[in-house]
Formats: structure tokens, C-alpha cells, sequence
């Protein structure tokens, strides 16, 4: 009896293992009103393949066994196993987030153009470089963005900055994981990039939150980014998160100053039906509790700063709305939430050299550290030794610590700077460097030469301060560090040649040693004869 | 007489630079150099065009792929009966028979290694490489023949549209996608058993074929797939005519396969009606309502449709597990098609001690075919290579490119000297890889778009402004040698 029982459990187990699905996707979207009177939503689409793992690259010489997904993205999972990725991020977006109005963002990468950074475990059959480059193609390919350029002139192993976000593998035989990132900032971000993006998605964008993704509309936002994020979780398996933040400003459109937003005016639509395949769909709404908006229709959850819709339960279709009795007062003052502000600078109106300057704001009435990241391509050459923090003019040693430097290879690898900055209390640091300019070569010029270069932006992650430790700037873990603030990109203007007249300098050239070997040749083979002149003729 | 020259002034003529001799190797110097540096400059500005063994191409692409089939008879007496109707075949089929060589044995003559053995049965059914038929009934031994035929070289017109059959590849990837047109709309399908699917009805032919091929397989659920067009309505069903299907596929919106790798992909697709559509049927060209629920596009692959019943909550449910097994049933079937695998002839049953579900006859007959196939697609690719490089002057032939003829032509040749099957089809497979691969090379476009007239607009303004002086100076020298020798001459006489 026991044994029919167990027998029957058994194969009612085995009937429905699939129908247990070991994927989950949920979705939610968050809309956050701006001081500024902008509207930043965020979409987020999570994707978990549980009890997944990376691929081993021990294993990438053999086959790989049959990929078999139901809610997972199979044109993304793919790459991952053929490249042995373990943790990958990748965002694309389009202009600068502005850090002193709109305080952090939702998602941390808001680099101007593409950022891509990946951990891959390290393995003698196929080198990380490789895979690296085969992973950049195939998602070039993947998201029709150019990240095939992203080569080996712009990659960088930043370890200090780019911590693993999930959890790193132990695989047997203690294989490491290296750190491989490269971006792009002259990246445009636009409808191409957003189709194979939607793509990725189970419900696409035909139902359920995804289904605001119009791009007619989001495109047309004051900033935009989307972001690719793939993590271990450990146990819990693999994590796919597909991200999509904009600010949009409702103020543009209004007539009376009021800063009324709805789903059907922000996106051009509003949620017709429910994504089936998600297990939860959620949207958030924040405001500030000094402020009172009424909000339509009734949300269902209700805190003093954030309602929750959960739209799976919700009457469809679902436009939520947010109104404001009074008038949009443009503040005087932008009350920072970030505890340092940034300007960056390229100095200096010659095309061979010039000086990279920052302008560090602490606000806090404490000693703030952060690290600084500074990548440049080859064609921008650092002189450390003029690196200089200065503060009311005075010159301050005790700022700049820990540095790490790569120099860059000309024509090849990419300058890597890190440092550890120690601001003091409510301070201005001015930091400056002198660096030169390289002369470049004919066919290393990008298309469209004479705009310049666009350089990637810094990074800087403030550090929590530990007041154990008052000299801890050595012991950098993943706990200490805060939010990355980006700065905005530079544009670098370089020696360029005129284009258009390569065969007219071959031909001046060509004259001039014809010219010049004409001369020797002639002076060597000339014959010098003395003419005598009759003196009778010449006197007549 | 002219008056000596001043003392001050010093006589040209005695400078050494002003003798002759001194000037002449100047001159000859400057040519000197110019000869010598004619073979570097041709060496650096010149395309690399390394000779492909042509002759040997063009010999081996004459060549013809026969087949021997060695086949023992359990009684002698009907062997030679047997190669007499092939004989008398052979005229009238002479186009079928082409690649295929049968020899019949008796017992005695057999052969230490036949391919086959024909024993005495009452009903004809295979097993192994034994085939089991009624030998001794005189009327019958022609039917007997064509069964043989059938099964050893299955009739191409048979097999149906060769062009159905996807392109010979070493890998393939097979892309199993459960599409739902609009599983938002509810009474859809949300998962299926994939992996039983595989287990009953996949992955024993896959493993059959694995000497042919080898195989990944990956699978996708997709909730969203709107069809391009709007198929007929007639009432209480929707219908797609055999225009529709041709347009079904909606490549830019479904995504079916990864692009992982380079390797043919053949997909199979279950298609899952919307409620708006359903029942979706598949119309005859006369409009009815075909009893098939599944049809084929010919190297892509499979579509199956079906119309799981409205659920009236609206739910999504799994799909039943029976409807499962018939669904992938008809995928095996279709990938059966699609591969070319020839089906056994009518009435011949196929006893095995496992439960195989191909024979080896036909899997033979496959190897057959694909060795004849990959060894003339071999050998045209190859003449096609010599043919283009002697067209394009400018097209550079690189090691690479040499290597892969070479290697094509050695696997060729192994073809034609290999006794076994698996070694024929083998290295014939392995000849097509190579022939393409080297035709496909990208290094031999690479100067396509410089020509030679780019090179000498570049070098005639500085080749025509210097070699002129150069020229006058040596023609002025020989003029004046000439002259000199021949006062010398004069000289002499008087």
C-alpha cells in the first residue's frame, strides 16, 4: 500500500516536472515626478532561470548541452553559453542624466552611449580576449548597435570600480574571473536598438507594461537609456534584467503650468491587457509627501510616498493619471541629494595637448572618499606627474591616494587611471592634469573626422565612511562602495588631415622629388666648358 | 687657337667630376639602381596569385562516384538472375542507376564483407543487413528486383522533390519553437514537454543519423507571434490557402533560432491559433478543408498547427501529453523529410531486435545519396574556383585558399579509392566542406576594388618627371660616345 502510494507520488512527480515551470518573469514599472517638473519612469523585466548556472569555460571544447527555454530570451541565453559569460551588463543611452536634479537614478549605468562590462571565468582553451570579442559581436548583432568597435583600443579591466553585481562560481580546478569593459560614447541610441530589445521579452511589446514601450514616444524623451543585465544569483539561478528608463517632461506639452501625466500621455497608450507570462506585474508611482497629487484610479497599496498598482488584478484597461491643483513653481534652488557634485573640462584650444580638469563639490559637512575612474583611448597621454588637487588655490597632497595606472599603448591598449580622492568637509577640490593629444593616423580617423572624438565619461563611487577605520582607503570591498556617479562625456578636437586631398599631396610631393632629383642629377652629369668670347667682336 | 685661361680661373675640364668616365657611371649608376629595384617594387606591389594544381582539378572533376553494392544471394542459381534484370534495367534507367553499382553473388562467390544478404522469406521484411524475400518463385522475381532496387538506390521522383532535402551540412541546429499567436487573448498554450517530446520521438533518429550528422537542438516558447496577414473566414473556422503559406513565416517579427553559430538551422514550428483564429485549417487549392494539419517549406523546415479547445476561464494550459507525442511525431516525420531519408518501400517491414526505427538500408541509402551529392557539389565548387580566378586578374589566391583545394582534392581522391561506405561518405563530406570554405574565403576579395589604373595614377607623376632627365642624359651620352668613336676612327685612317 505504502509502496503504491509512494509509486503514484512518484509519477504524478514525473507527469507534472515540466509543468512546474523553473522560470519566472515579472515586470514592474516605476514613475518617479522629478524636482525639475520631468517624469523619470523606469521599466524592469526580470527574467529568472532557476537552479541555472554559467557555463563553465572548462567546458567550452565540448558541446554544449540543449538549451530549452520558456520565458528565458533563447537569442540572448545562447550567447551567454557559447561565450561563457558569468555576469554581463550592458546599457545604451542617450544624453547626459543630470545627477544635480534628478539625484540617482533607478538604474546605476547612465553613461553616455554604450557601456558594456562582463565577467568571464578564465580558462586556457579559449582566452577571455577571445570570447570577449566574440561576445561584443554577437551582441552587436544581437541589439544592432555598433559594439563591434569596442576593440582592444578600448577595453580596460577597472577591477576596482566594476565589482561583480551576483555571485561569481566556484568551478573546479579554481578558475578566476577577469573583468573585461569597454564603452562607446559616441553611440546614438534609437527605434533599431529598441526592436530587438522588445524582442527579448515574452509578452514582446504587444501586452502587459512592456506594451507602453512606444517608441515614438520614448525616444522623444529628454534622456533614454535601456540596459541588459545578466547576474548569478547562486541557487536562485540565473537573473536576466532588461531595463528601460527615460525622463519625460509633461511641463513641454501643458498649457496651464501644471505638471499632469498620465500613461496615455507620456507613452501614447495605455495598458490594454496582461502579459500572460508574467507572475507579477507591478507598477510604482512616488511623489514627495510635502506635495499631494491625487492620483486616479485608486491605487491599491498606499504609503506616504509610493502607491503600487498591481496590474494583473487590476480593470483594464489601466490609464493611471496624477494631478496637481497648483501650479509648477520652478525652484530657485536644486537641493542635491548626492553628496558630491562633479564638472569635468577639457582645457586648452590646441590640437596637440591640454589639461583635463575636475570640479569636486563636497556638500556634506563630513570627509567624503571616492574613487575616480578615468579611462581614455591611446590618443590621450596622461602626464601623472603634473596631476595636481588643489583647493582655494593651495596645492593639497593628502587628496589624491592610491593611484593605479595603466599607461596606454599607442595604437593599441587604452589608459586606465584609479584613484582614491579624500575630500574634506563642504569643500571645492580643483583637479587638474596635463596631457597631450596624439597625432593620428590616415585611416584611423572615424568617419566625420572633423567633429572630434567623443571621450567616455569618469566614474566616481563615493565610499561609505566607516568611522572604525580612519585610514581603511586600502581595504575596498563591495560593501564600502555607494551609487557610480558618471560624468558627462568630452569631446576632444585632434589633429585631423583634409580628407579630400590625398591625390593632390601625392602629386605636390611627387613634383618636388622630381624637382629636387632633376637638380642632382643634372648637376652631376653636366659638362662645364670654358667659352671664349673674341674681344675684336665684342668691342664692336 | 683660343687664349689660355687666366690664371685666377681653373679649366673645367680638369675638374674629375668632368670626365667622362666619372660621368658615365654616374649615369650607368642611376640605371643600375633602377633595374634592381624594378623586381622589389613588382614583388611588394604585386598581388599574391599562388598556382592552383589545375590539371589535377580538372582531372578529378571528370571523374565519375560509382558505388559498388555488394549483395549475397542465399541461392546461387538466383544471383545471376538477378544481375540479368538489373542489366535489362540499366538500359532504360541508365539516369537512375548512374551512381549505384549492385553486384549480385551466389553463396558460394559471396564476398568475405558483402553489404547485404537476400535470404528466403515468405514476406519481405529487413534486419540488420539482411533482407528476407521470396526468392524461389520465378513469376515474382521481377517485383523482387525492384524492391531490392528500391531499397538500395530509392528512385529520386520517389523521394519526392529533391529540393525539399536542406543543404548537405556536417552540424545542423534544430529550433523547436511553441509559438502562440496572441496567448494574451487566453485559451493558449503556456508550456509543452519538450524533453519528453525529444526523448520519444527526436533524439533516437538523431542518433541514428549521427554517422551522417551531428546535431544541437534548442527549444523556445513564445507567447506573441502575429501572422503578416489575415487568413480566409468562413464562418466558424479560418482557413490558410497554399498562397498563405508561403508568406506564413513573419520573419521580422519571430525570432525562432538563436544565431549562435553559422550552421544550417531547420526549425520546427507549433502553431498555436489565437482565439480570434481558431480553428485554423489548412485550405486545399480548391478551398476545402485539408485533413493535414502540419506542411513543410522546403529547406526551412516545419509548421504543425493546432487548436487546442477554447478554455472557457481563459486560462493558458500546458499542452496535453498526448497531443505532445503526436505533435512531435509529426516534427520526426518532417525531419525525416527534410534530411531525405528515404522511406522503405511498400509492403517491407522493418524487424529489429531494438527498437530502431530507421534501417540500415536506409540510412545506407542515405549515405548513397549524400556522398554522391557532396562529391559532385565538390567538384563543381572546385571548377567554379578555377574558373573565377582565371577570370579576375585581380583576385589574390592566398595559402589558405591553396591549402583547401589541396585538402578538397585529397579528400576526393580518398573518395574515390574508399571501399567502405562510411569511408566514402566521409571524406566526399569532407571534400564539399573544404571546396566551399574555399571558395567562401574572404582574403580573395580583398584587392577586388583596387585596380591596377588606381596604382599608376599614383605613380606617373612621379615616374614621368624623373625618368625623362634620366633618359635624355643617357641617350645624349650614347650619342656622344658614338661620336667619339667614330673621330677616333678618322683619326686613325689619316
Amino acid at each position: 500500500m505504502r509502496l503504491a502510494l509512494g509509486w503514484f507520488l512518484l509519477s504524478t512527480l514525473f507527469v507534472s516536472g515540466y509543468a512546474l515551470s523553473s522560470e519566472t518573469f515579472s515586470e514592474s514599472l516605476k514613475i518617479t515626478p522629478l524636482p525639475d517638473g520631468r517624469v523619470s519612469t523606469t521599466f524592469s523585466f526580470n527574467t529568472v532561470l532557476e537552479g541555472a548556472s554559467p557555463r563553465d569555460p572548462c567546458s567550452l571544447t565540448s558541446q554544449d548541452a540543449s538549451q530549452h527555454y520558456i520565458l528565458f530570451p533563447l537569442t540572448l541565453g545562447q550567447i551567454l553559453r557559447e561565450y561563457a559569460v558569468t555576469e554581463l551588463h550592458l546599457s545604451l543611452n542617450a544624453g547626459s542624466w543630470n545627477y544635480e536634479r534628478w539625484g540617482y537614478p533607478e538604474e546605476k549605468g547612465v553613461g553616455t552611449g554604450a557601456e558594456l562590462w562582463a565577467w568571464m571565468g578564465v580558462d586556457e582553451s579559449k582566452s577571455v580576449d577571445d570570447r570577449w570579442k566574440g561576445l561584443r559581436n554577437a551582441l552587436a548583432g544581437l541589439f544592432c548597435a555598433s559594439l563591434g568597435s569596442l576593440d582592444e583600443q578600448r577595453t580596460t579591466s577597472p577591477d576596482r570600480v566594476f565589482f561583480p553585481q551576483g555571485r561569481l562560481p566556484k568551478w573546479s580546478g579554481n578558475v578566476a574571473h577577469q573583468l573585461r569593459h569597454a564603452s562607446l560614447p559616441s553611440e546614438h541610441v534609437c527605434t533599431e536598438n529598441l526592436t530587438p530589445f522588445l524582442k527579448l521579452l515574452p509578452c514582446k511589446s504587444l501586452s502587459g507594461i512592456a506594451s507602453l514601450l512606444n517608441p515614438h514616444r520614448v525616444f522623444d524623451a529628454d534622456w533614454h537609456g535601456m540596459g541588459v543585465h545578466v547576474l548569478w544569483l547562486g541557487e536562485a539561478g540565473v537573473q536576466v534584467r532588461l531595463t528601460f528608463q527615460s525622463v519625460m517632461d509633461p511641463l513641454r506639452s501643458s498649457r496651464n503650468f501644471l505638471r499632469n501625466w498620465s500613461l496615455q500621455s507620456l507613452f501614447g497608450h495605455s495598458i490594454e491587457r496582461n502579459c500572460p507570462a508574467a507572475s507579477s506585474s507591478a507598477i510604482h508611482v512616488t511623489f514627495s509627501s510635502t506635495e499631494n497629487p491625487t492620483l486616479t484610479p485608486q491605487p491599491q497599496t498606499r504609503s506616504s510616498t509610493e502607491v503600487r498598482y498591481d496590474v494583473l488584478n487590476v480593470e483594464k484597461p489601466l490609464d493611471i493619471a496624477m494631478q496637481w491643483r497648483d501650479e509648477f513653481k520652478y525652484p530657485s534652488i536644486f537641493k542635491s541629494s548626492l553628496p558630491i557634485s562633479v564638472t569635468r573640462n577639457l582645457r586648452g584650444f590646441t590640437q596637440a595637448s591640454g589639461k583635463l580638469s575636475l570640479i569636486l563639490k563636497n556638500h556634506r559637512s563630513t570627509p567624503q572618499q571616492l574613487i575616480y575612474l578615468e579611462t581614455m583611448p591611446w590618443f590621450i597621454q596622461f602626464y601623472l606627474h603634473t596631476l595636481h588637487a588643489r583647493i582655494e588655490g593651495h596645492i593639497r597632497d593628502d587628496i589624491i591616494s592610491d593611484i593605479s595606472y595603466n599607461a596606454a599603448v599607442a595604437h593599441s591598449r587604452p589608459t586606465t587611471f584609479q584613484a582614491v580622492l579624500r575630500l574634506p568637509p563642504n569643500s571645492v577640490t580643483h583637479l587638474t592634469m596635463d596631457l597631450d593629444k596624439a597625432f593620428l593616423r590616415y585611416t584611423e580617423h572615424p568617419p566625420d573626422a572633423q567633429r572630434g572624438w567623443d571621450l567616455p565619461p569618469a566614474v566616481l563611487i563615493p565610499l561609505n565612511f566607516d568611522p572604525n577605520d580612519n585610514n581603511s582607503s586600502h581595504i575596498l570591498n563591495e560593501s564600502r562602495l555607494g551609487e557610480p556617479i558618471y560624468t558627462s562625456t568630452l569631446l576632444v578636437d585632434v589633429a585631423t588631415p583634409d580628407f579630400s586631398m590625398p591625390y593632390n599631396v601625392i602629386i605636390f610631393t611627387c613634383s618636388l622629388v622630381a624637382f629636387i632629383f632633376g637638380s642632382v642629377f643634372n648637376l652631376l652629369t653636366r659638362k662645364f666648358v670654358v667659352l671664349h668670347l673674341d674681344p675684336n667682336r665684342q668691342n664692336n | 687657337m683660343p687664349s689660355p685661361l687666366p690664371a685666377s680661373l681653373k679649366d673645367p675640364s680638369t675638374l674629375f667630376y668632368q670626365s667622362h668616365a666619372v660621368k658615365r657611371s654616374v649615369i650607368t649608376s642611376y640605371w643600375i639602381i633602377i633595374l634592381f629595384s624594378i623586381p622589389l617594387w613588382w614583388y611588394t606591389t604585386s598581388i599574391q596569385r599562388l598556382s592552383l594544381p589545375e590539371a589535377r582539378i580538372y582531372s578529378y572533376a571528370q571523374r565519375h562516384l560509382k558505388i559498388p553494392v555488394e549483395i549475397c544471394v542465399e541461392d546461387d542459381g538466383v544471383a545471376p538472375k538477378l544481375q540479368d534484370i538489373f542489366a535489362s534495367r540499366l538500359s532504360h534507367e541508365s539516369e537512375r542507376w548512374g551512381d549505384v553499382e549492385p553486384h549480385f553473388h551466389g553463396r558460394s562467390h559471396c564476398p568475405d564483407t558483402p553489404s547485404y544478404r537476400v535470404r528466403n522469406g515468405p514476406k519481405p521484411y529487413v534486419r540488420e543487413n539482411e533482407i528476407y524475400l521470396p526468392l524461389y518463385d520465378q513469376h515474382r522475381l521481377s517485383s523482387t528486383f525492384d524492391v531490392l532496387a528500391d531499397l538500395i538506390n530509392p528512385c529520386r521522383e520517389a523521394t519526392n522533390h529533391n529540393n525539399r532535402v536542406v543543404q548537405f551540412s556536417p552540424q545542423y541546429r534544430l529550433a523547436f519553437t511553441l509559438l502562440n499567436e496572441d496567448a494574451a487573448m487566453g485559451s493558449s498554450v503556456s508550456n509543452w514537454d519538450i524533453q519528453a517530446g525529444l526523448a520519444d520521438r527526436i533524439k533516437p533518429i538523431l542518433n541514428q543519423l549521427r554517422p551522417l550528422h551531428n546535431f544541437t537542438i534548442e527549444s523556445q516558447v513564445q507567447y506573441h507571434g502575429r501572422l503578416a496577414f489575415s487568413p480566409q473566414t468562413n464562418d466558424e473556422s479560418h482557413g490558410l490557402t497554399p498562397e498563405d503559406l508561403t508568406v506564413f513565416i513573419n520573419s521580422a517579427e519571430w525570432s525562432l533560432s538563436s544565431s549562435a553559430s553559422n550552421d544550417p538551422v531547420i526549425h520546427f514550428v507549433l502553431f498555436i491559433p489565437s482565439t480570434a483564429h481558431r480553428p485554423l485549417h489548412i485550405l486545399t487549392s480548391g478551398g476545402n478543408i485539408s485533413p493535414s494539419k502540419s506542411f513543410l517549406l522546403p529547406q526551412w523546415g516545419s509548421i504543425t498547427i493546432h487548436n487546442p479547445p477554447i478554455d472557457d476561464a481563459g486560462r493558458n494550459n500546458d499542452l496535453a501529453s498526448q497531443i505532445n507525442d503526436q505533435i512531435f511525431h509529426e516534427f520526426s516525420r518532417q525531419l525525416l523529410s527534410l534530411l531525405g531519408v528515404p522511406s522503405l518501400p511498400n509492403g517491407v517491414e522493418h524487424h529489429a531486435s531494438d527498437s530502431t526505427i530507421l534501417s540500415r538500408w536506409q540510412i545506407d541509402a542515405l549515405k548513397r545519396r549524400r556522398a554522391v551529392e557532396n562529391t559532385k557539389g565538390a567538384q563543381e565548387t572546385l571548377m567554379s574556383i578555377v574558373r573565377l580566378v582565371n577570370q579576375i586578374d585581380n583576385m589574390p589566391v592566398k595559402d589558405d585558399v591553396k591549402g583547401d583545394v589541396q585538402g578538397a582534392l585529397d579528400a576526393l581522391e580518398k573518395t574515390f579509392s574508399a571501399k567502405s561506405l562510411q569511408d566514402i561518405f566521409k571524406s566526399s563530406a569532407e571534400a564539399t566542406t573544404l571546396a566551399s570554405r574555399a571558395f567562401f574565403n574572404p582574403g580573395m576579395l580583398a584587392l577586388l576594388y583596387f585596380p591596377a589604373e588606381h596604382k599608376y595614377a599614383v605613380y606617373t607623376p612621379l615616374f614621368a618627371s624623373a625618368v625623362i632627365p634620366l633618359f635624355v642624359a643617357a641617350l645624349k651620352e650614347i650619342a656622344a660616345w658614338r661620336r667619339e668613336r667614330r673621330e677616333g676612327i678618322e683619326r686613325e685612317r689619316q
